[in-house]
């Protein structure tokens, strides 16, 4: 028992829930109505501004493998938070939530993100858009 | 049933920690690191230049008294903008058939920077003065009191700036803006190529910065109507970063026209959004 207490506390918690500033509005590309939750293997990160990007392919239930895009805020956003690139490794399996595209594409608004260590992230630009 | 045990005493403490790390990252510390800072008092005077000019020089945090930030009608009664029949027409053409040109890498200009919730940096010189912003866009002022504007300047998104000093207050009077691909703020509201915008700058005390803003524009507006706020200096270890907005903008590609809905405080972004899925708390398995 001891070792779970250890074990949980070691999990560190980085997501906020807080309006947090974009380039663009979320809202204005991502449908608030429609949450997604992906659980695959990430295979591309892109640290970039002026949002990073993340790749995750994602087997669907017919055993087709396909590839999601997950938009995070900027990286110096992200690294504000503690959320560092070498956070996400090719070839983790991870647990991205978050809401569609409203275009209909494989876009998400990656606002949790939890990695294969256990942590959970935040990798959420805004609810409202405005670097951040 | 000992590890049943342990994974629960687990989970109770992972819960413990969740709300712990929730408030450390909301407290001070998360603020210090934020794009925002908390308004206090200052008792540090003003800083001056060898001249005696109040010197505007720092980096400048927005505040949550800043509401509702990127909306320019923020000092009016309900928000409303007195848009003439002209300007409700360049609202709606904004809202249905145009993507934020901001979110399309082109400069946001004046006087949308100035109600932008991102942090912008100051260096003045004895003749100049620049205001850099992320993105990477700047805009650089001559302070001439004698400088006239253009008969007809070249139309552009900051407008032809001129600064002069009246007392301690750094007055910038900006005309020859463009009146395409230009949104006033982040709500989509309009400017027209007849905007006309006077800023008044001042730095009661060396942690505050303040701007009073005229802003005139017959052609979209009935009216001209003032916007005013305050900034907080950001840490010495704080400056703008590399922004660099085409990168990978990845956005231009899907966003919709307008900005998307426009909440009951004023502010676009997700209106009652449905909740994530629960988290998944993947503890690490216990030993064979």
């Amino acid at each position: 028992m001891k070792n779970g207490f250890v074990v949980a506390l070691t999990v560190v918690i980085l997501y906020t829930g807080g309006t947090l500033l974009a380039h663009h509005s979320f809202a204005a590309q991502y449908d608030a109505t429609k949450t997604v939750r992906l659980t695959g293997t990430l295979v591309r990160v892109e640290w970039t501004n002026p949002h990073t990007y993340f790749y995750v392919d994602v087997k669907e239930d017919n055993g087709e493998v396909v590839r999601w895009g997950c938009e995070g805020g900027s990286p110096a956003a992200l690294s504000r938070r503690g959320f560092k690139r070498g956070d996400l490794k090719i070839g983790d399996t991870i647990i991205v939530d978050g809401y569609r595209s409203k275009d209909g594409s494989r876009l998400v608004d990656a606002k949790r993100i939890t990695l294969a260590d256990g942590r959970v992230v935040s990798g959420a630009s805004a609810g409202d858009g405005r670097p951040q | 049933m000992t590890m049943q045990l342990a994974r629960d005493a687990g989970a109770a403490a992972l819960v413990v920690t969740l709300i712990v790390a929730s408030h450390v990252a909301h407290g001070p510390a998360a603020q210090e690191r934020s794009l925002t800072a908390i308004d206090v008092p200052s008792s540090r005077p003003t800083p001056r230049t060898a001249s005696g000019r109040p010197d505007l020089s720092g980096y400048w945090k927005g505040t949550r008294d800043t509401k509702p930030v990127g909306n320019i009608g923020k000092d009016l009664s309900s928000w409303k903008l007195p848009l003439t029949p002209a300007g409700e027409a360049a609202l709606k053409h904004n809202l249905t058939a145009t993507v934020d040109p901001e979110a399309l890498c082109i400069i946001g200009g004046i006087p949308r920077h100035n109600a932008s919730g991102l942090p912008f940096e100051i260096l003045q010189g004895a003749n100049k003065v620049a205001f850099l912003y992320w993105y990477s866009y700047f805009r650089l002022i001559p302070i001439d009191p004698n400088r006239k504007h253009s008969d007809d300047p070249d139309p552009s998104f900051f407008g032809e700036a001129l600064g002069r000093w009246e007392g301690d207050t750094l007055v910038i009077d900006s005309i020859g803006f463009k009146d395409e691909r230009v949104w006033i703020d982040e709500n989509a509201n309009p400017h027209s190529d007849a905007l006309h915008v006077v800023e008044r700058w001042t730095r009661p005390d060396a942690d505050h910065l303040h701007v009073e803003t005229l802003i005139e524009d017959p052609k979209f507006y009935t009216r001209p109507f003032t916007y005013s706020r305050t900034w907080v200096l950001g840490r010495s270890d704080e400056e703008l970063q590399e922004y660099s907005c085409s990168e990978n903008n990845v956005n231009k590609d899907h966003l919709g026209f307008g900005p998307g809905p426009i909440r009951s405080d004023g502010t676009r972004g997700y209106v009652d959004p449905a909740p994530l899925p629960a988290p998944i708390l993947q503890l690490p398995r216990p030993p064979k």
